[in-house]
């Protein structure tokens, strides 16, 4: 069969019920149909507010493949500003970070502020009356956030961003809830990955509770060999669908695996990390009877919230997908820390150290398996990858918050993740800048 | 027993680190804070080592590269102290002890004892498919300097290296930076109490860095 893969308008033939095809992973006129009306065409994560805490601070980011700057303003109104100088098109930040009330561009010093408006040019009385100043701001991006995460689109025909999360935002509630009061700040130390594989790859991962028991087989082993049973992640070993986690579609492409039924006790099930002993007596000593609540949030909180295109939530951390090509993939893993009055700062020593542990033990297998699957989805024989389990045994239900569940090795997550992704790339961004 | 057991005499055996230090008892504020005080003093003007300092702490680096290379991690972890750390922090432009502070920041590892422990055992299961196949590192080592520390009892080794890494199937990689290492003496022995790996590329997105530095 020959498969044509940009008609620019129709992907169906691409997408079947319990199976998609391989040049979804692999063509490179696909990944840049994705760059602008995936990356963009929805609600699409930018930052954390912990980032750029002060008025006029910025954090320079991606879109896609687009530059962009984030900025709070001095009222502290965040804006997205595409990265590209009006006049001849270089990039005007060129730092990651930084507070700024102006950009000004290296190249002839066009100068814009931080809500994107063209301030001042160099040697104006050089443009005529057919200059237009007012027209001639960085472009903008539709930027909303919700409880510290700030997302942007081009798309000017989307509900507003809470409404688009639906069931994600009352579970990023609880995410953040787990410490009443607490604020989730990103530290600056971050784990930074690359793989060789194409993007998708690790959204399909993060909500696929079929792998852990098979991928991590070296960390389950390490720690059994080592600690005995009992610790971390146990729910992945033997028939996990007889097992108390689930998976569900939290719409618009969201997903979330919940593992919170399998936690009797988080701290007892946390991983080992360096400095446990120590910690541990202090922060017994400090909070007496809400010791174990202080400790239970050192533990990942035995969910996966991920968030459509590029924002995967789990455990502790934030991870961002970075597409570089069709092949190649970045992912930032943000450490977080909780800062509240009433909750002692050795909580953080300890998260810093948990944190660590998946990014040393876990992820880098996975990445070593995606790397394998883009090698395996070049061969143009074998067309098909498989979606279908539990399509069609009858264990979806619905479940918390209205949301389609099923057993937690159900490929709902990836027929959830391409139902989203075939809306977003046959409808355009629809509406480029404001 | 599910591990592969690589035995190597001389050395301590895969089953004696399987039961070595199951605890982790001595990271806490006092030590972060001499982490910090290292970066401190990782800043300062070092001197190039003299004939005795060659022999003992030069020679040491060397064979620890040496075993890295050789992949005998088991005969490795025998060279450090009962409370040392390996270290990568994951932040760049150091030394700093403010931007490297591992109390407040994720790194690329940080190891206690247990954790190098868990390390090595991990490498050896068999099947950490990041390892399978696995690193095959040459490491250099160079600038050898000595530098003045306030702790009694310890010396300090600051070096710059160069590591390259081949694995089946990928480019070869090639890492660079300094390194800094901490001696002290256990038992009449040398060992190695804290190193640091600062990687000129530490804040830049990794490929597969399960290998140790």
């Amino acid at each position: 069969m020959n498969i044509i893969t940009t008609s620019e308008s129709s992907f169906g033939h691409l997408i079947e019920e319990g199976r998609v095809h391989r040049t979804l992973y692999t063509d490179t006129d696909i990944f840049r149909l994705e760059m602008s009306r995936v990356f963009g065409g929805t609600w699409t994560y930018l930052a954390h507010a912990s980032e750029l805490p002060k008025p006029n601070d910025f954090v320079r980011k991606k879109l896609g493949l687009r530059p962009v700057i984030i900025t709070r303003d001095r009222e502290g109104k965040f804006h997205g500003l595409l990265n590209r100088c009006t006049h001849r098109g270089a990039t005007i930040c060129r730092q990651d970070e930084g507070n700024a009330r102006r950009f000004t561009c290296p190249y002839h010093n066009w100068s814009f502020t931080n809500t994107g408006e063209l301030a001042a040019v160099p040697l104006e009385e050089g443009y005529g009356p057919s200059f237009k100043k007012e027209e001639l701001g960085l472009g903008k991006l539709r930027v909303e956030s919700y409880r510290g995460f700030i997302f942007g689109t081009l798309n000017k025909e989307l509900p507003d961003l809470k409404t688009h999360l639906g069931p994600s935002a009352e579970l990023l509630d609880e995410w953040l809830d787990r410490w009443p009061g607490a604020e989730l700040q990103l530290r600056r130390g971050q784990t930074r990955f690359t793989c060789a594989g194409n993007w998708k790859l690790i959204y399909d991962n993060a909500a696929d509770g079929y792998h852990p028991g098979y991928s991590h087989a070296s960390l389950l082993r390490m720690r059994k060999d080592r600690y005995g049973g009992g610790v971390d992640m146990q729910w992945a070993l033997g028939n996990v669908d007889e097992g108390l986690q689930t998976v569900s579609d939290c719409g618009n492409g969201g997903t979330f695996i919940d593992q919170r039924a399998e936690i009797i006790r988080y701290w007892d099930q946390s991983a080992p990390m360096p400095g446990e002993g120590p910690y541990e007596r202090i922060i017994s000593e400090k909070m007496g009877d809400k010791a174990d609540a202080a400790l239970d949030v050192v533990m990942g909180s035995g969910m996966n919230i991920n968030i459509f295109p590029n924002l995967l939530i789990i455990g502790n951390q934030i991870q961002v997908i970075e597409p570089q090509s069709v092949n190649k993939t970045n992912i930032n893993w943000y450490a977080t820390a909780l800062v509240a009055d009433d909750l002692p700062d050795e909580v953080n020593s300890l998260r810093m150290r948990l944190q660590e542990d998946f990014p040393s033990f876990g992820e880098p297998d996975d990445l070593a398996n995606f790397e394998e699957c883009q090698a395996g989805l070049e061969i143009e024989e074998v067309e098909w990858i498989q979606t279908g389990r539990h399509m069609d045994t009858g264990k979806e239900y619905i479940g918390a918050k209205g949301m389609l569940s099923g057993p937690v090795s159900d490929e709902l997550p990836l027929r959830v993740f391409w139902k989203e992704w075939q809306k977003r790339i046959e409808q355009g961004n629809t509406g480029g800048t404001k | 027993m599910s591990i592969n057991t690589n035995l190597i005499k001389d050395g301590f055996t895969l089953e004696d680190i399987l039961r070595d230090t199951l605890e982790s008892n001595y990271i806490d504020d006092s030590y972060y804070a001499k982490l910090r005080n290292d970066m401190d003093e990782w800043e300062g003007k070092g001197t190039v080592l003299n004939e005795e300092e060659r022999q003992a702490y030069e020679s040491l680096i060397i064979h620890e590269n040496w075993l890295l290379d050789r992949r005998a991690f088991e005969q490795w972890y025998q060279l450090y102290s009962r409370e040392c750390v390996y270290w990568v922090p994951a932040v760049g432009e150091l030394p700093d002890a403010e931007r490297a502070d591992p109390q407040r920041q994720v790194t690329i590892a940080f190891d206690d004892r247990r954790r190098m422990g868990d390390r090595i055992v991990w490498l050896r299961t068999g099947v950490a498919y990041s390892q399978l196949p696995p690193s095959y590192t040459s490491h250099v080592s160079a600038s050898f300097v000595r530098l003045p520390t306030e702790k009694e009892g310890e010396i300090k080794i600051r070096s710059q290296f160069i590591v390259q890494e081949m694995r089946g199937g990928h480019a070869i990689q090639t890492f660079s930076g300094w390194m800094g290492h901490v001696f002290v003496e256990e038992g009449g022995v040398i060992k190695i109490d804290r190193k640091v790996v600062c990687l000129l590329d530490a804040p830049r997105n990794h490929h597969n860095l399960t290998f140790l530095l």
